[in-house]
């Protein structure tokens, strides 16, 4: 959580005695229970189940997701070699669209992977709607690999009203089949990751 | 875990109910009552209703997505099996649910860590004692279960205002939305969660 919000700042004075406690034991509870977690793909998929005459199994996502993967393997090696063949050997670039999570839902943002040079991969993130953050409080740009958190790719800020900003990171590690990016947000308070504010559309 | 759900038990068979659906206004006890009945429909809505809170409560617990995730997939197979164990009479279904998920929960982390005891910690308050470590629980499972209840626009600017970091002033140029209704809708979801909780978190 980036800051708790002042009770009274929320309601200006609108509110008066019964019912201004009532809202106040409503906003404490709120503070205290810290924001809900955001769902990963496989639960939030059976969160969309209406008149669905099951729920996922996870062999069968699993096997789904390995036959995902296969294809998704032979479109980028198609693509790549495509690519490369395009641009004479030069390499190209590869994009990967972002969309905001609950918590910042206008939020938006592309990745472009650029070709490796030295050992290192540039990459530029293009991102617009998400908010300026306290003061110590900052955006960290991951690499997934395999379902898991692998490492940061870098961090930064954005100014008020969201408006667009180009950031250039550079991860300097080879990226695999598969790989793809979240972007988090981290207060100091955090205790590990923050909160996923944008992933893959 | 290769299965979660075993999915031939999980047919529904038909009941006296059958000819009314559950609605988004049926109570989660009339839910788990028919769930109990094997009501495919409503295992569905009570699951639409709970599955960020189990989430919450796996990863908190545990503090892993993957295994968080096998554990909710398994909480919500116990919740389908002993659903017909429940009675209304003896207290409410987000107790009954939560007591459900948490023993799955412990499960998980036993399976994974095999001569544990099963009280495993709190990950996010380990510095509270294992009392605060059940309210603290308790009072998020309930808080983010309320908030499924909100309507979508009202829950939107409360999650805003709370978690995202930003002002009323903020949220409401982040919406389009003049600040006034901003405010209304952040007060009126307040209001609503009021209502939802109030007795259970007193």
């Amino acid at each position: 959580m980036s800051r708790d919000p002042r009770f009274d700042e929320l309601l200006d004075g609108e509110a008066l005695g019964a019912e201004r406690e009532r809202l106040r034991r409503a906003h404490e509870l709120l503070v205290q229970a810290g924001p809900p977690p955001e769902l990963p793909p496989g639960l939030a998929d059976a969160r969309q189940l209406d008149g669905s005459p099951r729920l996922p199994r996870r062999r069968l996502q699993r096997r789904a997701t390995l036959l995902l993967a296969a294809a998704l393997a032979v479109l980028g090696v198609f693509f790549a070699g495509y690519a490369v063949g395009h641009h004479g050997g030069a390499g190209g670039a590869a994009g990967l669209a972002l969309k905001g999570t609950a918590a910042t839902p206008h939020a938006h943002a592309t990745l472009e992977v650029l070709p490796e040079t030295a050992g290192n991969v540039p990459m530029k993130l293009t991102v617009a709607g998400l908010p300026k953050l306290p003061a110590h409080t900052y955006y960290d740009v991951y690499l997934v690999r395999k379902g898991e958190y692998y490492l940061s790719c870098g961090t930064f800020v954005t100014a008020a009203g969201g408006r667009p900003l180009t950031v250039t990171l550079n991860a300097p590690y080879r990226l695999q089949h598969g790989d793809w990016w979240v972007i988090t947000r981290h207060a100091p308070s955090t205790r590990g990751r923050g909160p996923v504010v944008l992933r893959p559309a | 875990m290769e299965l979660a759900l075993d999915v031939p038990r999980l047919r529904a068979v038909p009941s006296e109910d059958a000819a009314a659906p559950p609605s988004l206004d049926t109570p989660d006890g009339d839910l788990l009552v028919r769930v109990g009945q094997r009501d495919r429909a409503a295992f569905e809505l009570l699951y639409r209703r709970y599955v960020r809170s189990v989430f919450g409560l796996a990863l908190r617990r545990l503090g892993d997505r993957h295994r968080a995730e096998d554990a909710t997939q398994e909480a919500f197979t116990a919740i389908w099996r002993a659903a017909s164990t429940y009675r209304p009479d003896r207290g409410p279904a987000a107790g009954w649910l939560y007591a459900v998920a948490r023993n799955a929960v412990v499960d998980r982390f036993r399976a994974a860590r095999p001569g544990a005891d099963g009280e495993l910690p709190e990950l996010v308050s380990a510095e509270a004692g294992p009392a605060e470590q059940a309210e603290q629980s308790y009072v998020s499972w309930r808080v983010h279960r309320a908030l499924e209840e909100l309507q979508p626009r009202e829950r939107e600017v409360v999650e805003l205002a709370y978690w995202s970091g930003m002002s009323q002033s903020e949220v409401a140029e982040q919406l389009g939305l003049p600040l006034g209704t901003v405010k209304t809708r952040t007060r009126t979801g307040l209001a609503r969660l009021a209502s939802l909780l109030e007795g259970e978190l007193a």
